[in-house]
């Protein structure tokens, strides 16, 4: 059970439990500012009862024309609170915003090729790899993985406006494009 | 410009945005002896000196510009900067008002104008402005920017209650007049406020009621909790109720919040007191009801969602509440349901605590339900059922059951358990966090109750050693972080928390919640007399956040707000404070700066983020929680604690400086701090800080920090007449600082009286005879005797922390005399007052407090030495025989001995050494 409330500023102040997590960044604070300034309603957090953060999600729209999409920035649940199906929620959120209110084409997302986990999760979501855009992210020194570890797959889930679903393609893990071709 | 000159300026751009400041003043200079006119150049010079720290010089250069009123863009853009750094949001907002003046056709500098203000917290003129650009510029948005800054206004602390509604209605009234009202879910949030505010339900409900509204509603999270609140307000708690029902049904809505709007719906019926009355009839009706729709979904989501299972807790707890529960074992029932569902996941703990307030006899049954839960596993779910049946058996515990063999026997239990469950995990990336975790943390904060119990230290070494080890095989276990953090220090043992505390990689927004970890009383650790600035160095980056964070955002005011106002922004600056007296000479020079900028702290109405909750507590709940239990000296210091330590360094330092409030005024280049509510009610400084503790005051310091505090305030009481009668007049003061800082830059400060100086050459004479000199009082003289007594005293810990404390707080004594004494030193003062016997009384305290400083020191270096050998770390091996007998290597709690017994030596020695230095730098 958990209160899903719109992301305020001062949970900058009790985000720690999701934050001190490897896998969660802390941003500077101009930047939560910035997203909570002009996308609200694709900000959200999960809220204990009892008040302690669970997670979050933050997200934006942006693109032109046929690209016009929801971003989903970062999500993240704190250790605890994990499997509980949380960020299917949050996500779930998040779509229904992109549809209904940005009436964008689609919502996308990043993570990492070497992350198969997330990857399954977001594929049971709907979503699917549209493209790998090498040297995404900068290393974080984990090994083994190489260049998985680097390169990122940006998935996407079409939404209704895109009725042509030209945000799917069976062949997405095949294009690549650098990371300077996207924003 | 020419596009050669041009060409000529865009490198310094570069050299600014890469922080090459020395490069960019020297383009600077080349460029303005050709072009010496060149305001765009000027502007780009300051910028760059700004950033170097000269400011004197970039005060010339930005008055300058400033003169020239300019208009241009980029001219504008690099005085912006450049005010901002300097702290004079104020001229920000001439200067764009200026310009928007000359140009009142620039819609962009209208703008630009109406951030300055909003910047610096002028929202009145700020709503002016977004009303005259309304007018003028025909665009909705500068219409709910002239809403948006009355509402801000109406939110500012500054602001009086009465003016609050005022604003409210003025808001109300222009956001009304707007002919399309939503084109975004902010603007209907924006009305649906204002609407609340006033009150005016009705009308809120007829907007929320509309088609546009209830669509808005239905995708918009904060717009239907402000509908939410607003029906209940208007006393819609059934229908809030319905629409919750439809949306858990139709919508496959588990937002917690709309089963609390049921449950609230359907006890709505109790409210009245009437045993009997229809209302409580249908009510019952409704109970049943309820519990139905809950079941039925809680069958129906199993394990998806668990939400529908716990509301059927809190139904059961709340009929409890107002006495209509059938069935007596039914919350047990319940919630031994909820564990066979949830149990194995590791939120379930939490979700049941709220209900864990039993009745013996229930307890009875709950307890032998969670000690039957199986103690073997074989899969993680299996192990996280176990440990939750840990962790709510050990909420329950009673005070009986707190004995040292009964803990003794649950550590042996969980660290047992704990290591057998590391093997589920033995393939998990080094990236994962263990399964077994939380075992090490409940033994943990059971070795924290053992040591409470018998004060002995053995129980904090064995934990440490087990938290060491859980990070060998839980790399990212910040849980195991933070209680090592907080387990280091009660031991002496510093240096080892900071690096556990940087291994967390806490950052931005952080700093300010988290840093009390480290931070809190750490001058006791502070090797800064030593020249190991680390401890400073880490108080001056936690608190860089709050000078690189100006936003251009007004909607986040309260946060803005809370984090300008941090308490521990202000507590850090304390601790940096009293390291930097040890590290640095004290000359009235930076008495000044520091009496300046603790001024300002005084008046701060200070907002308390730090993180309490972030460590994990697994205690009893009739036993404090583990982070209250391991605070420093046993006292978490907060308001109080640092209102009177401002107290007392505010206080010496006015007496030790010349700068009154005339002269600093005048000196001042930035704006002063907006001053709260209220402010000019308050009694005049030098009262306030003359006022008795508070008992809040006093309940934050330990009992020698209150020694210090009794000492600061007789000593300060004592030579008050003597500053005031020596401190020259304010002109003098102020032309004397005119001329230097025409010395250092070449300009003279404006609208100051040099003549003065000529006139006073000679020691002024006064009127009226220097104060009597009076026996120094037997509070300060007393001081150093009782502080080195309860040295001795504490020399029978076994940790050096209070020595530790008592050491520094001595040293602080010290040097808070040297402060106040500091205008004495002047031959020529002495003689003209008169000042003889009083010079003779401070030089008989000062030679007692370094005798007795030295024997502390001489102490202390002794002890280091005997710390760290082999015998100290073969105890420390030998006091560690509950983990090792469960299995940890002999050779690793070795390890972690040498590391704590080495941390020890090197936090003891420093201090002790760091003293005879202080000594000697004011032994004359």
């Amino acid at each position: 059970m958990s209160v899903l409330r719109p992301f305020k500023a001062t949970d900058m102040f009790k985000f720690n439990n999701i934050n001190l997590d490897i896998w969660t960044e802390t941003y500077g604070i101009g930047f939560y500012l910035n997203y909570l300034s002009r996308w609200p309603d694709l900000c959200s957090v999960q809220e204990a009862p009892g008040g302690r953060m669970m997670g979050y999600v933050i997200g934006k729209a942006e693109g032109s024309n046929s690209e016009w999409h929801g971003h989903v920035t970062a999500i993240t649940v704190a250790p605890e609170y994990r499997r509980l199906g949380l960020a299917r929620k949050m996500m779930g959120l998040l779509e229904m915003v992109s549809d209904e209110i940005y009436k964008g084409f689609f919502v996308d997302l990043y993570v990492r090729c070497a992350n198969s986990v997330a990857i399954d999760m977001y594929e049971g979501m709907g979503y699917s790899v549209y493209r790998r855009v090498r040297e995404y992210y900068g290393n974080i020194g984990l090994g083994k993985g190489g260049r998985d570890e680097e390169d990122a797959f940006d998935m996407r889930k079409p939404l209704s406006r895109d009725s042509r679903r030209r945000s799917v393609r069976s062949n997405g893990r095949d294009m690549i494009v650098s990371a300077h071709d996207v924003s | 410009m020419s596009a050669a000159l041009d060409r000529q300026i865009r490198p310094i751009y570069d050299a600014l945005d890469t922080g090459s400041n020395k490069s960019a003043i020297v383009s600077c200079t080349k460029l303005l002896k050709k072009n010496p006119n060149n305001v765009l150049i000027k502007a780009l010079k300051a910028l760059a000196l700004v950033r170097s720290q000269k400011i004197e010089e970039s005060l010339v250069l930005c008055d300058e510009v400033l003169e020239s009123k300019p208009t241009d863009d980029a001219v504008l853009s690099a005085m912006m900067h450049v005010l901002r750094g300097l702290g004079r949001h104020n001229d920000m907002v001439l200067m764009f008002e200026e310009a928007y003046k000359q140009q009142p056709l620039n819609e962009e500098l209208g703008a630009q104008t109406f951030f300055a203000n909003v910047r610096a917290g002028h929202w009145k003129s700020a709503q002016q402005i977004a009303t005259k650009m309304h007018k003028q510029f025909q665009e909705d948005r500068y219409l709910y920017w002239s809403v948006m800054s009355a509402v801000l206004q109406a939110n500012d602390p500054t602001t009086p209650p009465a003016m609050r509604t005022i604003l409210y209605k003025l808001a109300h009234r222009i956001i009304t007049s707007s002919p399309t009202p939503y084109q975004s879910n902010d603007r209907f949030h924006l009305h649906l406020s204002i609407l609340r505010e006033l009150e005016l339900y009705d009308d809120a409900h007829k907007l929320l009621d509309s088609d546009i509204g209830r669509a808005i509603c239905s995708t918009s999270l904060s717009c239907n909790e402000i509908r939410r609140d607003i029906w209940r307000k208007r006393g819609m708690i059934l229908d809030e109720g319905k629409l919750a029902t439809q949306r858990i049904l139709d919508k496959h809505d588990r937002n917690w919040l709309e089963f609390l709007s049921i449950l609230d719906a359907t006890f709505s019926y109790f409210s009245s007191s009437v045993e009997s009355s229809p209302s409580r009839r249908e009510g019952l009706e409704q109970v049943e009801k309820t519990q139905e729709l809950f079941t039925r979904i809680a069958e129906e989501d199993g394990s998806k969602d668990r939400s529908a299972a716990l509301a059927l807790l809190e139904l059961e707890k709340r009929a409890r509440n107002h006495g209509i529960s059938k069935d007596s074992d039914r919350l047990v029932t319940l919630m031994q349901d909820y564990f066979t569902r949830v149990g194995d996941k590791a939120c379930c703990f939490e979700d049941l605590k709220p209900y864990l307030a039993l009745e013996e006899n229930e307890m009875t049954g709950w307890t032998s339900f969670l000690q039957a839960v199986s103690r073997s596993f074989a899969t993680p779910q299996e192990l996280q059922r176990l440990i939750n049946s840990h962790k709510l058996l050990r909420y329950n515990l009673t005070q009986s059951e707190l004995s040292v063999e009964a803990e003794t026997a649950r550590v042996t239990l969980y660290i047992e358990q704990y290591l057998e469950g590391l093997k589920l995990g033995l393939n998990l990336p080094s990236t994962e966090l263990q399964y077994a975790d939380d075992l090490a943390l409940l033994a943990a904060n059971t070795f924290v109750t053992l040591w409470g119990l018998t004060s002995d230290e053995k129980y904090l070494l064995n934990a440490v050693t087990l938290l060491e080890f859980a990070l060998t095989k839980s790399q990212q276990s910040f849980q195991a972080r933070l209680t090592l953090i907080r387990l280091y220090r009660l031991l002496g043992a510093p240096s080892l928390s900071l690096e556990h505390y940087r291994a967390m990689g806490v950052k931005q927004v952080q700093n300010d919640t988290l840093s009390h970890f480290l931070l809190s009383r750490a001058s006791t650790f502070s090797l800064a007399s030593t020249g190991d600035l680390t401890l400073a160095t880490e108080c001056l980056e936690s608190t860089q956040i709050y000078l690189s964070n100006s936003q251009e955002i007004p909607e986040f005011i309260i946060f803005e707000e809370r984090l300008d106002n941090s308490l521990q922004r202000d507590i850090v600056k304390m601790e940096h404070l009293r390291m930097r007296l040890t590290h640095e000479q004290i000359t009235s020079d930076v008495i000044d700066m520091e009496l300046i900028e603790l001024k300002f702290i005084f008046d701060r109405t200070h907002h308390d983020n730090r993180d309490f909750e972030i460590m994990s507590n697994y205690q009893p709940k009739i036993s404090s929680d583990v982070f209250s239990q391991t605070n420093l000296l046993g006292k978490n210091e907060s308001h109080g604690w640092l209102r009177t330590f401002l107290k007392v360094y505010i206080q010496a330092f006015q007496q030790g400086s010349d700068l009154d409030d005339s002269v600093e005024e005048k000196l001042l280049i930035g704006d002063r701090p907006k001053q709260s509510f209220g402010s000019d009610s308050r009694p005049p400084l030098r009262q306030r800080l003359a006022e008795a503790l508070s008992k809040e005051e006093l309940a934050e310091l330990t009992q020698d920090e209150l020694h210090f505090i009794q000492y600061a305030r007789a000593l300060a009481e004592w030579l008050e007449p003597y500053h005031d009668y020596t401190r020259p007049p304010p002109s003098v003061v102020l032309a004397e600082a005119a001329k230097q800082t025409e010395l250092k830059t070449g300009y003279p400060l404006k609208g100051v009286d040099l003549a003065v100086l000529e006139r006073s050459s000679s020691p002024s004479k006064k009127d009226e005879e220097p104060p009597a000199v009076t026996q120094s009082p037997e509070q300060v003289v007393r001081f150093f005797e009782t502080l080195k007594e309860r040295f001795a005293e504490s020399q029978k810990n076994s940790s050096p922390v209070e020595s530790l404390h008592i050491a520094t707080l001595v040293q602080e004594a010290l040097l808070l005399f040297i402060v106040e004494t500091l205008r004495f030193k002047s031959a020529a003062v002495v003689k003209a007052n008169k000042f003889g016997a009083l010079v003779a009384s401070f030089k008989s305290i000062r030679s007692d407090a370094i005798t007795v400083l030295r024997d502390i020191s001489t102490e202390l270096v002794k002890q280091s030495e005997a710390v760290a050998k082999a015998e100290s770390r073969k105890a420390f091996v030998d006091a560690c025989a509950i983990v090792i007998a469960r299995g940890i290597d002999t050779d690793f709690t070795l390890n972690v001995a040498k590391k704590v017994t080495d941390a020890r030596k090197k936090v003891i020695e420093g201090v002790g050494k760091g003293l005879e230095r202080v000594c000697s730098a004011y032994a004359n």
